[in-house]
């Protein structure tokens, strides 16, 4: 024995209850499009400073300045002490007479002239690229705390690193990050709203469908199908604008970074996947928004 | 067919709809009920339809117990039961054929068997040509043909109709209840409630009187009961033959599961 309906009826029973209130029905699509717009877009921002991150962390340097009566056994201590470090790349040791040659090579000619070899600045110094995996702030606090302990070593004189900058730019992707999942939240429960709203119209509108329905020998799933489809088809627009929009940002973005900033980004500035997760997310935000109104309003 | 032991209904307000009834209605019995409103005549079909729970008593359709039946079993007994309202309950959104459908709808078939029984249970009422008007554009007659139509489409063991004919002019009356009849001269069981005391009178039929809530008389059907149809002749039971699935006299068997999953 069938119990269930089949497909093309349900899409169909679904199909005519968004008809009954369309403007309801549009106003839910276009919110949860709204909504599924900002949560791809604040993804996007995400996915690329995580880029940018891994970036910092593969091209950071850290300069370490020795004292000039450091011995060369306490030049060798210290450069051991940093190559035993999760993270380091490679450690190269400057004499302070290589220090001023670089010195010279990096201040312009016009500031040079007139100096005397003596007060061009070269002192013991220990140049350490860096490969850190930086994912979070907790990750540069830790480089910034492990650099710090390097500065109560006796033959060192100063660290010189740009973690500030990475702590400023961690703190404004947090910020955002805050900002998108409050302001992506509010649009969701938005568009549930409305979903919900839309699909108890229709349960009220179609209230002597329903009991003829269940006289006749309809299933309770029989009958709540087309009104969860009903909200299914709601978030599937929803999410099919959405990834339009989306998509479009992206390519005039792509087009913006390589014609105007000319940069080279190698990766997408979309995370990869997310059309697909939000063309699967929207149908499932309708359909939890019209669950919850069948569950309450339909009783079978 | 139809089994009830010492049933009783009373409601929440602490009427007694129902007051210790037993009755029987065997397999392919054509059957009046009748009685003064509130005698509880509706409240019997409601018990069977399991659209309420009687207080007390057992109620057997093709001998299983619904007094037991669990909610997710109902819509299957339900399937095995037509029934047809004075206010013929057509859902005025949809057209006759899909008003018929839906009870193929519920079960899953197929568009084609869907088509193939409801084509043939209109065109058995003379009701195709009206296949795609809307309820609100049939007259009072042809709404309750299609009410039938719907109720016999899924070909139920049980037809009850809840005073079919006190919406319709005693001319429509008379054909509406016809057809009733000659569902039965098919092999199904029908329960006809009404309380047009001419009516039950001019047909002779058995006749179960309901009062206050009680069984108060069981009138056997009477010698040269009027059955004006000849099977072979009528257009709905050529329809009906031809649309069983079973022999018409073989032992009806409900089709419900056991367990069912909700």
């Amino acid at each position: 024995m069938k119990h269930g309906a089949r497909p093309d009826y349900v899409l169909r029973q679904a199909w005519l209850l968004l008809r009954g209130s369309p403007w309801l029905a549009g106003v839910s699509a276009l919110t949860i499009a709204l909504a599924l717009t900002l949560v791809g877009l604040f993804a996007s921002v995400m996915f690329n400073a995580g880029h940018l991150m891994h970036e910092l962390g593969q091209s950071l340097t850290l300069s370490v300045y020795l004292h000039d009566t450091a011995s060369a056994e306490e030049v060798t201590a210290v450069r051991q002490k940093l190559e035993a470090h999760a993270g380091i790349k490679k450690v190269r040791a400057l004499t302070r007479e290589q220090d001023r040659d670089r010195n010279k090579r990096l201040l312009s000619p016009e500031l040079l002239q007139g100096l005397d070899e003596a007060s061009i600045p070269g002192q013991p110094v220990l140049e350490v690229d860096i490969d850190a995996e930086l994912a979070s702030r907790g990750d540069v606090d830790a480089l910034v705390k492990w650099t710090g302990a390097l500065r109560g070593v006796q033959s060192v004189e100063d660290v010189e690193f740009g973690a500030e900058k990475l702590r400023l730019l961690f703190a404004m992707v947090e910020i955002a990050r805050t900002i998108g999942i409050v302001l992506s939240g509010v649009l969701l429960a938005s568009a549930m709203f409305f979903v919900f709203s839309t699909v108890r119209l229709a349960v009220f509108s179609r209230r002597d469908e329903i009991e003829i329905q269940t006289l006749v020998g309809a299933t309770p799933g029989f009958v709540r199908l087309p009104f969860l489809v009903e909200g299914a088809l709601q978030g599937l627009a929803g999410a099919a604008i959405a990834a339009t929009l989306l998509g479009l940002l992206h390519l005039e973005l792509r087009g913006l970074v390589r014609d105007v900033y000319m940069l080279n980004v190698s990766w997408s500035l979309l995370p990869p996947g997310m059309i697909a997760w939000l063309v699967i997310g929207g149908p499932a935000v309708g359909l939890a928004a019209s669950a919850l109104s069948v569950g309450r309003y339909l009783k079978v | 067919m139809i089994q009830l032991y010492h049933v009783h209904k009373r409601y929440t307000n602490g009427t007694d709809a129902l007051v210790d009834v037993t009755l029987r209605v065997r397999e392919g019995e054509f059957v009046f009920l009748t009685g003064p409103s509130g005698a509880g005549k509706s409240t019997l079909l409601r018990l069977l339809m399991v659209m309420e729970r009687a207080t007390d008593g057992q109620i057997l359709i093709g001998g299983r117990n619904i007094h037991v039946l669990r909610d997710a079993s109902i819509p299957f007994l339900r399937r095995n039961i037509g029934m047809v309202f004075q206010d013929f309950r057509l859902i005025p959104r949809r057209t006759v054929y899909e008003n018929v459908a839906i009870a193929l709808e519920i079960m899953g078939l197929g568009p084609k068997e869907i088509e193939r029984r409801v084509t043939q249970l209109l065109d058995g009422l003379r009701m195709m040509h009206r296949a795609q008007a809307f309820p609100g554009d049939l007259s009072a007659g042809e709404q309750q043909r299609v009410a039938i139509a719907r109720a016999l489409v899924n070909e139920p063991a049980i037809l009850l109709a809840d005073e079919p004919t006190g919406n319709l002019d005693p001319e429509l009356g008379h054909d509406i209840l016809q057809l009733l009849i000659d569902v039965g001269r098919r092999g199904t069981t029908v329960l006809v409630a009404t309380h047009d005391h001419g009516l039950v009178e001019r047909y002779g039929m058995r006749t179960l009187v309901l009062g206050r809530g009680q069984l108060l008389e069981d009138r056997p059907r009477q010698l040269g009961a009027r059955i004006t149809a000849e099977t072979g002749l009528n257009p709905l039971a050529v329809a009906l033959t031809e649309s069983r699935q079973h022999a018409p006299d073989a032992p009806v068997e409900l089709d419900i599961p056991d367990e069912v999953v909700p």
